[in-house]
């Protein structure tokens, strides 16, 4: 802090306090939510106290719901997408910083600008490629003029066709290829000493070897921070898998859950089973957090400096 | 000394080869030359301390021959073996680096066994000569600790004992006593001078400080923007310097230089004043250092402009016909706050430089 007076410390608190309630108060609606049934909800609308209705409650979710078997599709693109995020960043900064990459500032960029595009805002051409993951190669054939040649010759184009809509594959790929665990390994290689690099080539040490002896355990914490944060990211992922998965047993769970209020009008969703499904699904990213913050902490610190 | 230590010893003082660097030299983009093709010598088991100001090409020098950096054009040969074209193992070098450069991750022990390790040497050998080379270098009861729980000299040492532990023929040193504090480089000089006795590795030494030159070298080869100004022992360098350059490096405080101008019997200043005799004709630059100046009786004279007075000895700076004039007397000489000094050159501590090369013109009062 700045300055130590009084007023502004009682200012600062009510501020935080503020936040903390915005926060805070609709988690813990949730939970009262949680704990009610249908039937006591219906008559009294949702409630700041609790019920007793919080077991029955996630048994049905277990039992009634696909919430179940939607937390392992969450958990499957989650667990993938952070760990192939992290490989692919973990590499790719190790080429850009440790050899002597041709162009390397301008791929660096590029490799940045993809924070700039989010799935969300190229989710309709994502759509595209995953329903085809060869249309690109159809569009080439089709501008060099070669598809032209062979409909001459064979009586139709080649149209090639490979889609991996509704598979995990396509749940997970269009979400690994982003920037930021670039950039955070790269800053990371970047506070490392240089002689390290150097030291390791005197003792015999080549490139593969560096990598897994020094760079690998060195990285962890770095590891640990990108993997949680993907991790998140790839279970609250909303929007991808609602238009990548067409059937409800390839759905994520946050997809599920926003499933289980009814498309039709004028019926009341069931709220205390929805909100007994988001406590169930809040529970494996809350563990990884609580397991991993200490990594989560020192790895983006480590990478600031 | 045990008998592990004594085959430590010998194992690497029978690997130390000369290092003998032929037309090398060192371009990063082909056009402006970092260091010029360079010849030198560096005879099997000498200490041998690269000594220039920063930029003037020393590190480059030193990573060509640990093979981190690639020649531009030359050859360089550790003994019979041509080395240029090898990857760092297989030249038989190993190196210090100046922020020690430990794997911050791995401990003591780990550290100075990885080259073994990756050599693939089995690992009842290895921990039989990691501990050796920790007894010799007093590290046995830090072999488990992580590098961030050592002092900065117990670090050194492990960075020393991971470079000898593959018994190289070659140890290269790269400003590995920058980062201590002076006490401690003390040390790790009078330690360093220790350990070159014992193992008589062929030793390369790069550093800034002339301090560090002076004590540790066999000889010291001092490097100007890439050039070889002179290469021979610290004795010689002091006395005999063979340039303008290396006279005003090697020295605290540096040499004095001034112009003069020759008649064909005596030096003067611009301003007329005979400095010394010398039958001599043309300009040229006069050194002498400033412990040879005798102060009190004497032909030349010069004003006084400031004095300091450091214990063991003064040093006055005064004005020798526009000239800065460094003049290093005992303690408590008697010059009292005199504004005019009495001075005499004596003729056998003088050194005559070219004026426009530099070069030393050796015998220019010897002869007299």
């Amino acid at each position: 802090m700045v300055e130590n007076a009084r007023s502004l410390n009682l200012v600062a608190s009510a501020v935080l306090f503020l936040g903390m309630l915005y926060i805070l108060g609709p988690l813990y609606l949730t939970l009262t939510t949680s704990t009610q049934s249908y039937e006591f909800m219906l008559r009294n609308g949702l409630v700041w106290y609790p019920g007793d209705q919080f077991f029955t409650n996630v048994i049905r979710i277990f039992s009634e719901t696909r919430i179940p078997q939607q937390m392992a599709n969450s958990l499957v693109v989650a667990v993938g997408d952070a760990l192939v995020t992290c490989v692919l960043s973990f590499i790719s900064a190790y080429a850009l910083v440790f050899f002597p990459v041709r162009w390397g500032s301008v791929v660096f960029a590029s490799i940045l600008a993809t924070i700039m595009l989010p799935l969300d805002i190229r989710v309709i051409t994502t759509y595209q490629v995953a329903s085809n993951v060869l249309s690109p190669i159809n569009a080439l054939l089709d501008i060099i003029g070669l598809n032209g040649l062979i409909a001459g010759v064979f009586g139709a184009p080649v149209v090639l066709e490979w889609s991996v809509l509704n598979t995990h594959f396509g749940l997970i790929a269009p979400l690994v290829a982003h920037g930021t665990g670039t950039f955070l390994f790269r800053q990371f290689f970047l506070v490392l000493p240089k002689d390290l690099v150097k030291a390791a080539r005197m003792d015999g040490a080549g490139p593969i070897r560096f990598l897994f002896d020094i760079l690998l355990p060195l990285s962890r914490p770095s590891f640990a921070a990108l993997f949680v944060l993907t991790f998140l990211g790839g279970w609250t992922q909303y929007l991808w898998p609602l238009v990548a998965s067409s059937t409800p047993n390839m759905q994520t769970a946050v997809v599920g859950l926003a499933r289980l209020a009814p498309d039709m009008e004028g019926v009341m969703p069931d709220f205390p089973l929805i909100m007994a499904g988001a406590v169930v699904v809040s529970i494996i990213p809350l563990v990884m957090i609580a397991v991993l913050q200490r990594y989560l902490v020192r790895g983006l610190v480590l990478s600031e400096k | 000394m045990n008998a592990i230590d004594t085959s430590i010893d010998s194992a690497i003082r029978a690997a130390a080869s000369a290092i003998v660097l032929e037309n090398v030299s060192k371009s990063y983009d082909g056009t402006t030359q970092v260091i010029p093709p360079l010849d030198a010598e560096l005879r099997a088991g000498e200490f041998t301390v690269v000594l220039g100001p920063s930029g003037c090409g020393k590190s480059t020098l030193m990573q060509m021959i640990a093979g981190l950096e690639r020649v531009s054009g030359g050859t360089i040969s550790f003994g019979a073996r041509k080395v240029q074209d090898l990857e760092p193992k297989e030249r038989g070098c190993a190196m210090v680096f100046q922020n020690y450069a430990l794997y911050p991750h791995m401990s003591v022990f780990e550290n100075i066994a990885y080259s073994l390790k990756v050599a693939g040497m089995p690992k009842p050998e290895r921990v039989e000569r990691v501990e050796a080379v920790a007894k010799m270098l007093g590290l046995s009861d830090l072999l488990a600790r992580k590098p961030g729980q050592l002092s900065g000299g117990q670090r050194q040492r492990v960075a020393i004992g991971r470079a000898i532990v593959r018994e190289p023929g070659v140890l290269l040193f790269d400003e590995p006593l920058s980062n201590l504090d002076a006490q401690l480089r003390h040390d790790m000089r009078m330690e360093l001078a220790e350990l070159h006795r014992r193992i008589g590795a062929t030793t390369v030494f790069v550093t800034h400080d002339q301090v560090e030159a002076m004590t540790l070298a066999d000889r010291i080869l001092i490097l100007n923007k890439g050039r070889i100004e002179q290469f021979d022992t610290p004795k010689a360098i002091y006395h005999k310097p063979a340039s303008v350059f290396v006279a005003k490096f090697i020295g605290a405080p540096p040499m004095n230089i001034v112009p003069v101008t020759g008649d064909g019997k005596v030096l003067r200043l611009a301003d007329g004043q005979v400095l010394v005799e010398c039958p001599v004709f043309g300009d040229y630059q006069l050194g002498i250092r400033p412990e040879d100046i005798l102060v009190g009786e004497g032909p030349i004279k010069a004003g006084l402009r400031y004095r300091e007075d450091l214990g063991s000895h003064a040093i006055l700076a005064a004005d020798l016909g526009g000239n800065l004039l460094r003049i290093a007397t005992p303690f408590g000489a008697d010059i009292g706050t005199e504004a005019n000094l009495s001075l005499t050159f004596p003729p056998l501590r003088l050194h005559l430089f070219d004026a426009e090369t530099g070069r030393a013109i050796p015998g220019a009062f010897s002869a007299q």
